[in-house]
């Protein structure tokens, strides 16, 4: 039953040498942050703080990092429901991540939308609907629209395997490939969609496969590497602020948790479970930069600390914060 | 001096006069550059404005709405065409869950005021899946406005108002309109209010809700009914959704009958949605029941002539009900 990503993954440039220390440190912060908030976020969820359901991307961190980290304000992300952690990455303030997990009124939508399914306006990333891959045609419509415009800004789309499948996915990738849109299609390939396991999704052995069917490059990566998928986005953007079109990033990962917080993912075995921990992108990276001398246990305690104090803060806010009045319900249905 | 043209070239001017007025119009759908349109609706417009705003798409529904959307939440204007409102359902996704929701799901933040062009309509000929008028698909869905113009002033004002609305709006367009109807049509820019209904023709003894095609059938079976000394009074909807009720009610108030008409199918149709407002509000103005000539439960329009001459709902069909309704 046991899964693994078989082919060779393309290793990019991931030479610590070649970032800045100010990259490096930022990047393993980030990377912290989201682990953080992201577990705090399941902590709430068993502790009743809110409903519905969670969808953590605890393992899969270094997708949303590597990729959104260097995204300029003006930049958009359009994201899938396993992307709460990509607002934190774009800079949404942490209260408002918290409240809308808590369904709050200070939420960025006010409560309408399901806690993991987050966007943010001011920072243009798309509040993501349920339905699975919706957002690449969405964002593949932006790029459409910042093209048009004359502008340099990309959009980033998160998406995962069982996306792929969709068939609103290849026709948003081959419009996109068409008019050489500024979009980078980020696939974060955990090897399982919901349970089914990535051999009864495709025949591929190699998501990034697809990108030749549209023309335009597709790179796959070894996604808890952070360095190696910062280094593939970096040029991936670079090229479509260049209007040279998109690229097809694969990332490949692992969740540790179940598609839900419902989910006990017993489908999936112990030991192909165990032997991604070992792969986790936070300590993995955190050990690069101790051995690079960049990080010690001080330094580590202090952002730690940090990040804690930050999350309490918001956890207060959003559980202050009071839910919406019944009288909001026919708000924003018509403009 | 009247100005006569037909509903087609009215779709076409307005279009123009649009492109020409904002330049974050923009056009995208299958054949609609080089080609001009299957009917031609889009004529000329590549040649004026070319490819960067009339855009011949990829065969894929899906994307040219979800495109449309997208880059509407950066500002532009575009104007999607469906070439047969039988092929909408690939994009039915991007319809329902994200343009519909957008703006409620975000509580504002994201906004995506696209104007989907829908050919729709049977009678021609067409078969199964040239022939489909579904609008009442979209009517259930909050968030979507929907609007059918019956006449080439309306074609022009209507769609010049749905441009300009912050919200989607699906354009439902007839293809036995296109040619089959002509009126007095202003050169000058004008809208017409998207949500207001129109008494096409007034009368006492009842009142026949309508739109599209329809409107002109049941303007005809009014003219005979007059000549029986049974006045029907006609209302042209226009704007499916919103629904002027208040227009609705004040008409079946006067008359105190009420009969829809329409051509697609029956049940849990816009009719039944109709039947249900006036039961409601206007119970006790009522002197007869409520009734509907409709399509029939049938999947599609069939193809032979025969079968598709039994689907349409035609004057003799809608001058028997009338009859029957005035009879009450």
């Amino acid at each position: 039953m046991s899964q693994e990503h078989e082919s060779t993954v393309l290793e990019a440039e991931t030479e610590i040498s070649g970032h800045s220390r100010e990259t490096l440190l930022g990047l393993y912060e980030m990377l912290v942050k989201c682990r953080m908030a992201d577990e705090k976020a399941r902590i709430l969820f068993r502790q009743s703080k809110f409903a519905g359901n969670f969808f953590s991307g605890v393992g899969q961190e270094a997708t949303e990092v590597g990729s959104a980290y260097t995204l300029r304000d003006d930049d958009w992300i359009a994201p899938s429901h396993r992307d709460w952690t990509a607002n934190i990455i774009k800079g949404v303030p942490l209260k408002l991540c918290f409240a809308q997990l808590f369904a709050k009124t200070t939420s960025p939508d006010r409560g309408r939308s399901a806690p993991a399914h987050m966007g943010y306006g001011p920072l243009n990333i798309i509040t993501p609907a349920s339905s699975i891959a919706g957002q690449m045609n969405l964002g593949t419509g932006v790029a459409l629209g910042l093209k048009k415009l004359g502008r340099d800004s990309v959009v980033v789309s998160f998406f995962g395997d069982g996306a792929t499948s969709f068939g609103g996915t290849h026709e948003a990738m081959n419009f996109a490939g068409v008019h050489r849109l500024p979009i980078i299609f980020v696939c974060q390939n955990n090897l399982w969609a919901e349970s089914v396991p990535l051999r009864l999704q495709t025949a591929l052995t190699d998501l990034s496969d697809r990108a030749k069917a549209y023309g335009f490059p597709g790179i796959s990566v070894d996604g808890n590497n952070v360095l190696a998928v910062y280094d593939a986005a970096n040029d991936a953007i670079a090229r479509a602020r260049k209007g040279q079109g998109p690229t097809f990033i694969e990332c490949k990962t692992y969740r540790w948790y179940g598609h839900s917080e419902i989910d006990p993912a017993k489908y999936r075995s112990k030991e192909e479970l165990e032997s991604w921990k070992k792969k986790d992108p936070v300590a993995q990276f955190e050990k690069k930069l101790y051995a690079e001398g960049l990080l010690n246990d001080e330094m580590k305690k202090a952002i730690a600390v940090n990040i804690t104090e930050q999350i309490n803060e918001a956890v207060d806010f959003a559980d202050q914060s009071p839910y919406p009045d019944a009288s909001e319900l026919t708000d924003y249905v018509w403009a | 001096m009247p100005r006569i043209i037909t509903y087609i070239d009215a779709i076409n001017e307005a279009l123009r006069q649009e492109m020409e007025r904002d330049e974050r119009v923009f056009l995208l759908g299958e054949d609609i550059g080089l080609s001009g349109g299957v009917f031609k609706a889009t004529a000329g417009l590549l040649d004026k404005f070319g490819e960067d705003r009339v855009i011949d798409s990829p065969l894929a529904e899906g994307i040219i709405i979800g495109a449309s959307l997208g880059a509407a939440m950066v500002g532009w204007r575009p104007v999607p065409e469906i070439q047969f409102a039988d092929f909408i359902t690939p994009a039915m996704e991007q319809l329902i869950q994200q343009a519909a929701k957008l703006r409620y799901r975000s509580a504002g933040a994201f906004e995506c005021p696209i104007t989907v062009r829908v050919c729709c309509g049977g009678g021609m000929g067409s078969g199964l899946y040239h022939s489909q008028e579904n609008a009442g698909w979209f009517v259930h869905e909050p968030g979507l406005k929907v609007v059918m113009p019956a006449t080439a002033y309306d074609a022009k004002g209507l769609l010049l108002a749905a441009i300009r609305d912050p919200n989607p709006v699906l354009y439902f367009e007839h293809k036995k309109l296109y040619r089959g109807v002509k009126d007095d049509v202003p050169e000058g820019d004008y809208t017409v209010e998207i949500g207001r209904a129109l008494v096409r023709r007034e009368g006492t003894d009842l009142t026949v809700l309508t739109y599209g095609s329809m409107v002109h059938t049941a303007l005809a079976s009014a003219e005979e009914m007059a000549k029986q000394g049974v006045f029907a009074e006609v209302v042209d909807l226009r704007t499916l959704s919103p629904l002027d009720k208040d227009t609705i009610l004040a008409s079946v108030r006067k008359t105190n009958k009420c009969m829809i008409v329409h051509e697609d199918k029956r049940t849990m149709g816009i009719g039944a949605e109709l039947a249900a407002i006036v039961s409601e509000e206007a119970f006790e103005d009522l002197d007869g029941p409520i009734m509907r000539i409709t399509g029939p439960d049938v999947p599609a329009i069939p193809f032979s002539p025969a079968l598709e001459k039994a689907w349409m709902v035609d004057q003799p069909k809608v001058v028997a009900a009338m009859e029957q309704l005035a009879a009450y």
